[in-house]
């Protein structure tokens, strides 16, 4: 990165004896989105306000616009926050929230005006919304108010405390797209903390996933997805299957073998490795769409396991299952496409297969 | 929130409002009406004699002492509000905001204050104001001249009293409304730019209002009819209006006059807190418009 | 007498609660006037007999009230006055129907029999009471009748003059109400707050007997006299044990309109340099005033015979002992048998030496005709200082 607008390194939080933040370093470029995704208490909102200048870290620098910010109160960042609860005030009306951070830099009264009208065009909040207070609005309209509002004085960096984890599924996907649409229009680096990776996905430029204080992997949404560091961000991003192997180096890829599959041996491509891959609990990672009912002969280099329908779901595009194999801990689920005619009942006996060449490599 | 429209010939509706209703009639429309009425009635020899005529208001329109004894007692009352309000929100915030390792300690000691008789607190600060009282005895030792103040039996004293028996109501209200307000609130005005003052005047102070009014209400209409610390700090010098409704009612034995003089004290104050209320409702304070 | 008593929960403390209504006070009293029959009514059912006693602290000690409830099986209720004028009234409002026995002080207790709320008595019936008497107060006692008949019997009595701490000043000095307005005097006085009480002495000092019929001009003597009285006070108290305390650490000189309702109970815990003295008449006008307590029947249609035999027994040797010396106060009974009971203290607390000559300087307290245009101009004083 060319020169990162927010450059964090070697971030450590205490509070009291509990250390919330173990050294954690990004770097976020000017103009890119970038998400914080995590489980609660993984360290992302901790990160944000430290980021905001709301917490103090314990350990570590923080540069922004290559300004190190050690003892820079908010106030003085270039960096807005977009809180999870909005936090408008409700004291004040829509124009005055908006116009709040411009009355504080003493904009002359008619720009203000001017750029708070620009704002509330951009955010599509009609004109007359000006002189109501936040309480009179609806969940969405409070939501690009308070975007207005960290948006007004040109930040730098936008900062995104979950924003949307009050709003119902529908309001959240149209105001998902206009976050997008916002943040290539405005070119202005964003940073979201969210702990819904599909969100995460959808938005972000670059992910970078959080644990227990730790960063696990930072990549784009398709390295992500497609390249977990491990059978965490995997599992994070949705039901999978994992098959435990033993793996061994084998000339530019892995040779793997598992002792529940007949043919259980096999050579994994390199580029179907995981880089932060230990000894450590290796499995493979089969993602559901990429497993099929066996019924007649395996293909060639197909790995067959045999197990009973424990369950089914009809999701209207595709129908999962659940199938119970023999030395698995977790039933194998497979998404399958839908279709009127369902392909096995419950508790009947059926053979899975899938190429585990296209399978992923990776460890705890 | 929506309210709906009740309707009386809803029984429901009727049952759930009539006792209350009917309480608030008992006991504070039929006694304010009994009182308007004795306004209109004479006294003979001690007792009451029915006559409906306006000798009571003539006199209380021709006597300018009685006007000067009210207004010294909205007076009084509005320095008192001006000065728990000043003493009260800088403990509340601190209470709210500040203080951590004795706050409970804190809270328990003013809650004991508060509970404590109004009497014996007031006679405590006798020994306090008096010229040979704790105050000058410690000014003394502090190198100031003997018997600098002298508190006791003056409209100060009085005073004192007022703000310090009352000042716990104040104190409650705003620590109440202070404890309200979101946090993400003073981070949000951090974060667009204001210090730690002018977050304090453009979020914390207007969002502490409603605690605000409602202590300074407290305090006036509490003022209104102080009583304990004029007669006990105050030695004569400042008779404020309920000695002189009691006086006129218990010493005089003239009811009709005591009431109407308690009807004119009643009536300045709603006067007064109406047009604080119209003054209020101006914004709203949470937000919600008025109708 | 009085108002504030030592014990500040008496006064101040009944009705020391604030509030906007506070006025309504008055109201309420003429309700609870009305509930107090509900109250009389229940308590009716444990003992044989009951009685409803209306009077001033003093009269509630348990050492008088217990030993008569005893040997008449009775139960005794108590209503405190806290202002003379008040119980009158609050009898006026209707509850003479629920009482059946009222201490106060005399001219009340005068007034009530022509306002119908006593019984006139029969003195014959207690000659052997009066006969127990100072010759002062045997019958036939003019200041408790009216047209020659008698509404009820003397009970305590004192006189009112200046209350000094002979410490600071000479009871010479206090021959005179002369250093109420003597500028040496400035914020060393106390007028203690109680009504016409300290109207009374200030009035007489004008020239103004306040006994009698005034005219404009007398009135505005008196008014002359309260200002100038009010320009040279430090405080004007109702509470007595504030005044006390002034008193005797010298803040203040001397308390005006009290008396030995004020001192005696100083003088019994041993402060003996408080006295309460007579002034000298001044050109001819007693100076002094002596008030007195005395107690009546109520005419409440029921007759009472109980009530009648309290009466009797208030005034009995022992216990008019007993009601002299109170916690919160020291008075004079008109009993001249109770005099050998009193030990020496008691006496000295009691000024008992010195009443014959306070009697004789004396005006005799009773309703003055033109009180309630005293009392207003009082207030309209107050608030002009």
């Amino acid at each position: 990165m060319a020169s990162p607008i927010i450059d964090a390194s070697g971030i450590v939080k205490d509070y009291g004896t509990a250390r919330a933040l173990h050294g954690v370093s990004l770097q976020i470029g000017t103009g890119e989105f970038v998400a914080l995704v995590g489980p609660s208490g993984c360290g992302k909102t901790t990160l944000l306000k430290i980021l905001a200048g709301f917490e103090e870290p314990t350990g570590g620098h923080l540069q922004i616009q290559g300004r190190d910010m050690r003892g820079v109160p908010a106030a003085s960042r270039p960096t807005r926050m977009v809180f999870q609860k909005l936090a408008l005030f409700p004291h004040k009306t829509v124009a005055e929230n908006i116009g709040f951070p411009l009355k504080l830099q003493k904009v002359g009264k008619t720009e203000a005006n001017g750029r708070i009208r620009a704002m509330l065009d951009l955010m599509h909040l009609k004109p007359d919304y000006l002189e109501r207070y936040p309480a009179q609005l609806s969940g969405g309209e409070q939501q690009r108010v308070a975007l207005a509002r960290a948006l007004v004085s040109q930040p730098g960096v936008l900062l995104l405390d979950e924003p949307m984890s009050a709003l119902d599924a529908k309001l959240k996907k149209s105001l998902q797209a206009e976050l997008k649409k916002l943040h290539r229009e405005l070119g202005t680096s964003f940073v979201l903390v969210t702990h819904d990776l599909e969100e995460a996905m959808m938005l972000a430029d670059r992910i970078c996933v959080m644990r227990s204080g730790h960063v696990v992997q930072v990549g784009t949404p398709a390295d992500i997805y497609y390249r977990p560091a491990n059978m965490f961000v995997a599992g994070f991003i949705g039901e999978t299957n994992f098959l435990p192997v033993t793996a061994s180096a084998a000339g530019d890829g892995m040779a793997v073998v598992s002792p529940l599959v007949a043919v259980g041996k096999t050579t994994i491509a390199s580029e179907h490795v995981s880089p932060s891959l230990s000894a450590k609990g290796t499995a493979l990672l089969v993602r559901p769409e990429t497993i099929r009912f066996v019924k007649g002969d395996a293909a060639p280099g197909e790995w067959v396991l045999d197990g009973h329908v424990e369950e089914y779901f009809i999701k209207g595009a595709s129908t999962q299952y659940r199938v119970r194999v023999h030395g698995l801990d977790n039933a194998v689920i497979l998404d399958l496409p839908g279709s009127i005619v369902l392909p096995a009942a419950v508790g009947e006996a059926v053979r899975i297969g899938f190429d585990p060449t296209q399978a992923f490599l990776l460890s705890e | 929130m929506r309210i709906e429209r009740k309707s009386w010939n809803d029984p429901v509706f009727v049952a759930t409002v009539a006792p209350l209703a009917l309480v608030m009639v008992a006991f504070f429309l039929v006694p304010l009406l009994m009182t308007a009425v004795l306004t209109f009635q004479t006294t003979q020899y001690y007792r009451l004699v029915w006559t409906w005529d306006l000798k009571i208001w003539t006199e209380v329109f021709s006597k300018p002492h009685y006007w000067t004894i009210m207004m010294r007692t909205v007076a009084m009352a509005l320095i008192c509000v001006v000065l728990t309000v000043l003493i009260a929100f800088p403990a509340a915030y601190a209470l709210a905001t500040r203080l951590k390792t004795f706050k409970t300690q804190i809270q328990i000691l003013i809650i004991f204050a508060f509970l404590t008789d109004a009497v014996l607190k007031t006679f405590g600060w006798i020994l306090i104001l008096d010229k040979n009282g704790v105050a000058n005895w410690l000014l003394m030792h502090l190198g100031f001249p003997p018997e600098m103040l002298n508190l006791l039996f003056t409209p100060t004293g009085t005073m004192i009293g007022m703000v310090y028996n009352l000042v716990a109501y104040p104190m409650f209200t705003i620590y109440l409304s202070l404890v309200r307000i979101d946090r993400d609130l003073m981070l949000a005005a951090y974060d667009a730019g204001a210090s730690r003052i002018r977050t304090f005047f453009e979020v914390t102070l207007p969002l502490s209002r409603p605690g605000l009014y409602s202590g300074a209400v407290l305090v006036f209409v509490l003022s209104l009819g102080a009583f304990l610390e004029p007669k006990v700090l105050g030695g004569g010098t400042s008779p404020l209006a309920s000695e002189l409704i009691r006086q006129s009612f218990e010493t005089r034995v003239n009811w009709p006059l005591g009431a109407a003089l308690t009807m004119v004290l009643i009536t300045i104050g709603a006067l007064m807190l109406a047009a604080c209320a119209a003054f209020v409702l101006r914004r709203p304070s949470t937000g919600r418009r008025p109708a | 007498m009085k108002k504030g008593t030592a014990d500040t929960s008496s006064n101040i403390g009944a009705m020391k609660r604030r509030s906007v209504l506070k006025g309504m006070g008055g109201l309420g009293l003429g309700l609870a006037a009305a509930g107090s029959g509900f109250l009389a009514s229940r308590r009716d059912a444990a003992a044989a007999e009951s009685l409803n006693y209306m009077c001033w602290e003093g009269y509630n000690a348990p050492s008088i009230l217990e030993p008569f409830q005893k040997s008449k099986d009775a139960s005794i209720s108590i209503d405190l006055i806290t202002d003379s004028a008040g119980g009158f009234a609050k009898l006026a409002a209707g509850a003479s129907r629920d009482f059946d026995l009222v201490s106060s002080d005399s001219p009340w207790i005068q007034r009530m029999g022509p306002a119908g709320f006593c019984r006139y008595i029969d003195e014959a019936d207690f000659a052997d009471q009066f006969a127990e008497f100072y010759p002062q107060f045997r019958a036939p006692f003019a200041p408790l009748a009216f047209e020659g008949k008698a509404t009820g019997l003397p009970t305590r009595w004192g006189w009112v003059g200046p209350t000094v701490n002979t410490k600071f000043d000479k009871l010479e000095t206090w021959s005179s109400y002369a250093p109420v307005f003597d500028s040496a005097y400035k914020d060393k006085i106390c007028l203690l707050d109680w009504g016409d009480w300290p109207i009374m002495p200030l009035a007489l000092y004008a020239g103004i007997n306040p006994y009698e019929e005034l005219d404009d001009a007398a009135l505005e003597e008196v008014r002359k006299v309260l200002r100038a009285a009010f320009k040279n006070t430090r405080a004007i108290v109702a509470d007595l044990a504030v005044a006390q305390k002034g008193l005797i650490d010298g803040s203040f000189r001397a308390l005006i309109g009290g008396g030995t309702y004020a001192t005696s109970a100083l003088r019994m815990k041993g402060h003996d340099y408080i006295q309460s003295i007579v002034p000298e008449p001044k050109n001819g006008l007693k100076q002094g005033i002596i008030w007195m307590e005395a107690t009546g029947l109520i005419d409440n249609g029921k007759n009472s015979q109980i009530a009648a035999d309290f009466l009797k027994y208030i005034v009995s040797p022992d216990v008019a002992k007993q009601l002299a010396i109170t916690e919160a106060t020291c008075n004079l009974v008109p009993n001249s048998k109770a005099e050998a009971l009193f030990s020496e203290e008691e006496k000295k607390a009691l000024q008992m030496d010195y009443m014959w000559t306070a009697w004789d300087n004396s005006q005799f307290h009773t309703v003055a005709p033109n009180i309630d245009d005293m009392l207003a101009i009082w207030q309209e004083e107050l608030a002009a200082r």
